[in-house]
């Protein structure tokens, strides 16, 4: 009687064991979510960063006239700050950019004037006497921002006396009418 | 006899059901969540130096979209600009108090990924920069096409 009942018991266990999904539902679902997939596929933007710190612009006039006649603090303060100025045409074009008041790029910005700018900055910080840890950036307001990046670019790959980069770069905008009028 | 077991025989589709979700695993895994806050029909500048952002801390970044005109957009919808960083320095400053982080100086320890098409005129994005800095925000990454995009 035991025996018929565990015999019972293991048939119906082989019984089980083979019975079959049908697949043909699950396989359906799985190719509508792959058809979702496929079709709301957006590859990621190939994106890098040039990371700034910026601190609000301190107008130099603020910065003399709290130096009461110190003349060799003024130096000091000019020899940490290098100034670029950068002058644009009404296309957002770089048509002049000096290094200090060394003219450096006469025209547009291609290649060789980033490199030639490259090379005087470069030459400008491999001077250990004068450390230069921050520049400044007078901006013409119809330069693109394009253009301007080229040059952020190229400031931001200048070493640091410590081998660090450049991360201290601050703008301002120059008004047009006072860019004219300095030429 | 053939023909009668012929009829009933169904294909083994374990194999398929696999590679079906192997498919669809792959496709999760590369879905891009942060597209959405992401304008794609922005012209980014190229910049060969850019390099991917590293993030610490646990806070966002604040992410802005500057169009050639100036316009701003936040998750795909204009925003004024000048209110949404106001709400947005406020909003961070009552989290640094939560979480019990100091701020120095009034600086905001979040950088602010500013997106801005490369037409787009510096007096503009000057004056985008300039809220964020009046509104304690120091750090900047300026993104860049690490290469032309082909179209």
């Amino acid at each position: 009687m035991q025996r018929s009942h565990s015999q019972r018991r293991r048939r119906r266990k082989r019984d089980q064991g083979s019975v079959e999904m049908n697949l043909a539902a699950m396989l359906d679902m799985a190719f509508q979510l792959l058809t979702f997939f496929i079709l709301t596929f957006r590859p990621a933007p190939i994106e890098g960063q040039l990371s700034l710190n910026l601190p609000p612009p301190v107008p130099q006039t603020n910065v003399e006239a709290s130096v009461k006649g110190g003349e060799g603090i003024d130096n000091v303060l000019a020899m940490e700050t290098l100034h670029l100025h950068v002058v644009a045409n009404d296309r957002g074009d770089v048509t002049e950019l000096r290094v200090e008041l060394n003219p450096i790029v006469q025209g547009r910005l291609d290649e060789g004037n980033i490199q030639r700018l490259d090379q005087k900055l470069h030459s400008m910080f491999a001077v250990k006497q004068i450390p230069f840890d921050r520049i400044q950036i007078a901006v013409d307001g119809r330069l693109r921002y394009g253009e301007l990046m080229k040059i952020i670019d190229v400031c931001h790959r200048q070493k640091l006396p410590d081998g660090s980069a450049m991360q201290k770069i601050s703008f301002s905008e120059v008004d047009v009418g006072a860019t004219s009028t300095a030429k | 006899m053939s023909e009668h077991n012929s009829e009933k025989a169904e294909p083994n589709l374990t194999p398929l059901l696999d590679m079906v979700f192997q498919l669809i695993t792959f496709f999760m895994l590369v879905i891009n969540f942060k597209g959405a806050s992401l304008d794609l029909s922005l012209k980014l500048p190229v910049l060969g130096s850019a390099r991917p952002l590293e993030r610490t801390g646990k806070l966002e970044p604040l992410l802005l979209n500057i169009d050639a005109e100036g316009r701003v957009t936040v998750q795909g919808k204009k925003i004024d600009v000048e209110q949404f960083i106001t709400r947005e320095a406020r909003f961070l400053k009552n989290q640094l108090q939560i979480l019990g982080t100091p701020i120095e100086n009034g600086e905001l320890p979040v950088p602010v990924i500013v997106r801005a098409d490369r037409a787009a005129p510096f007096h503009l994005v000057n004056h985008i920069l300039k809220i964020c800095q009046d509104q304690g925000y120091r750090q900047f990454s300026l993104s860049a096409m690490t290469r032309e995009e082909k179209h």
